[in-house]
């Protein structure tokens, strides 16, 4: 007997004391943690947990290029493919990639790509796996940040990390970080991602209604969220090194 | 057929220390950097050295690795932790032949390329070939003298961006392996392996009474005088890996082999 799920949302996506369905406050994060090194074969891995979304990224290269004609002659080039597991959504996704998949896969290939120095590796490609194992809203998101710390891990030299949260508006009020019921049922949505190299931005898609007051306002709450998955992503690129310095100097650096 | 003449028969011994001094003990700091950290915002008296570069403003020294901050008189240089093996002419490399074709051999030596090994370059020159005015020996046309899979150890004699490496086997301990062990770590900590002027990697031919050549590609050969002693060697350079940017590396490793020699008691 198949399983039936409506489509159904509720009216208000506040609580009666003013929190989110989840239990968050407007612009709370939900609970991160990251993890690099995580595949052995890969040239750099990253593994990440943003409340219900869990996402494996694998980075390789520099390395040949595959099929040849990709190739350029002047320039490295950097392929993204982002995917969902078919048990990622609540419905069975098909394995394919989709059409949705495939912007993604572009939106986050163009985030990222200036960071890298593709110029110093003409004819070879840097590519990036990013499994979406289960997402729950704002995945096109994690994955940026995931793919950031994968590539910082690979010990490919880049301008900085890149860092992304979404900015949403629900029941006409703007919050921080929107989870998957809040992405469908809301009334805008606005993925950024930031580079620290200048502090500019690199991602920007808006979907909704929003008038120019509270767009400004939306970015100044990313810089604030960005500013602290950025210490996460951080933390989590040092944990590993520092561990094993502190095992072997006593405690200090 | 085989060519005895230019196959390594003294004993190997590491020939690289042009690196040695990257992971020297007291001039790196034990800060660790991760990409886009800011190094310093003095920048009239520091300049970006390796491994940094300028924020768009001039305002700033940015590190572009992961690595370790290491300030040199007025450089600001990331010794970096992670990385991959970018060859330079004269860098002596352990390459596994993957394929061959009349005219030349591919060969993987753990870079984006795959390096090319003419056939001229597998035999020395100016010697005189051919015997008594007989047949010339055609060797350096053809490509039979090694086979796919051999190991071999090559010198790169060009390398650039766009073209693939050119090797060379002729030389001094160049040429193919017919025993031993090749293992594979991470390039960037070949040089914590070797150890200032080579002290690491004569404290592990010592202990553990084997022969090693690093290579700057990320691959050691090793030979021991026994299964355990290469078992004991591999740990070893494990080790060294994995804690390649803690201070006293030297010191703690010579403890860790004579204390592993007592428990797996070997002497």
């Amino acid at each position: 007997m198949p399983l039936i799920i409506k489509d159904e949302y509720p009216e208000k996506l506040f609580r009666e004391d003013g929190k989110r369905l989840d239990g968050r406050d407007k612009n709370e994060l939900r609970p991160i943690k990251m993890e690099v090194g995580v595949l052995e074969n890969a040239d750099g891995s990253a593994y990440l947990e943003w409340g219900n979304n869990k996402i494996y990224c694998a980075v390789y290269g520099p390395r040949e290029v595959h099929p040849h004609h990709l190739a350029k002659p002047d320039r490295g080039i950097l392929r993204v493919f982002y995917r969902m597991a078919t048990f990622s959504v609540f419905e069975r996704k098909r394995p394919a990639p989709g059409r949705r998949e495939k912007e993604v896969s572009m939106v986050i290939t163009d985030c990222l790509k200036p960071v890298l120095f593709l110029e110093l590796y003409p004819g070879t490609s840097f590519e990036v796996f990013i499994n979406v194992l289960d997402a729950d809203g704002g995945t096109r998101c994690a994955c940026v940040t995931v793919a950031a710390l994968a590539l910082a891990d690979a010990g490919i030299p880049m301008r900085s990390l890149v860092t992304a949260v979404a900015i949403g508006k629900i029941d006409g009020e703007l919050i921080t970080d929107l989870s998957g019921i809040e992405d469908k049922a809301g009334e805008a949505d606005l993925p950024c991602a930031m580079t620290w190299f200048n502090e500019e931005l690199s991602l920007l898609q808006f979907d909704g209604k929003m008038d120019l007051d509270e767009f400004n306002e939306s970015l100044g709450l990313a810089k604030e969220a960005i500013s602290k998955i950025y210490e996460i992503q951080l933390n989590a690129l040092k944990k590993k090194y520092i561990e094993i310095q502190e095992e072997y100097s006593g405690g200090e650096k | 057929m085989e060519d005895e003449k230019n196959e390594p028969n003294e004993e190997p011994t590491t020939d690289n220390s042009e690196d040695v001094d990257e992971f020297d003990d007291e001039e790196i700091s034990r800060d660790l950097v991760v990409p886009g950290e800011t190094l310093t915002e003095d920048t009239k008296t520091f300049l970006p050295g390796r491994g940094t570069i300028f924020n768009k403003d001039r305002t700033k020294i940015i590190s572009l690795n992961i690595g370790l901050k290491q300030v040199k008189r007025n450089y600001i240089n990331v010794i970096p932790l992670r990385g991959f093996y970018t060859p330079r002419p004269g860098d002596k490399v352990i390459a596994l032949v993957t394929d061959k074709n009349p005219v030349k051999y591919i060969c993987d030596i753990n870079a984006k390329d795959r390096g090319i090994l003419k056939p001229k370059n597998t035999v020395a020159r100016g010697k005189p070939r051919g015997y008594r005015g007989g047949a010339p020996d055609r060797q350096d046309n053809s490509t039979e003298k090694y086979k796919i899979g051999d190991i071999l150890i090559v010198k790169v004699l060009s390398a650039d961006r766009l073209n693939k490496p050119e090797l060379t086997t002729v030389g001094k301990y160049l040429g193919k392996r017919r025993d031993g062990l090749v293992i594979t770590i991470d390039p960037p900590k070949i040089p914590r392996v070797i150890g200032r002027s080579g002290s690491m990697i004569k404290m592990l031919k010592d202990l553990t009474k084997s022969n090693i050549f690093v290579t700057q590609n990320g691959r050691i050969w090793l030979k021991g005088e026994n299964l355990a002693h290469e078992r004991l060697l591999i740990d070893a350079i494990r080790k060294i890996e994995k804690e390649a940017h803690t201070v006293g590396l030297t010191d703690r490793m010579s403890e860790y082999i004579e204390n592993e020699k007592k428990i797996r008691g070997m002497n």
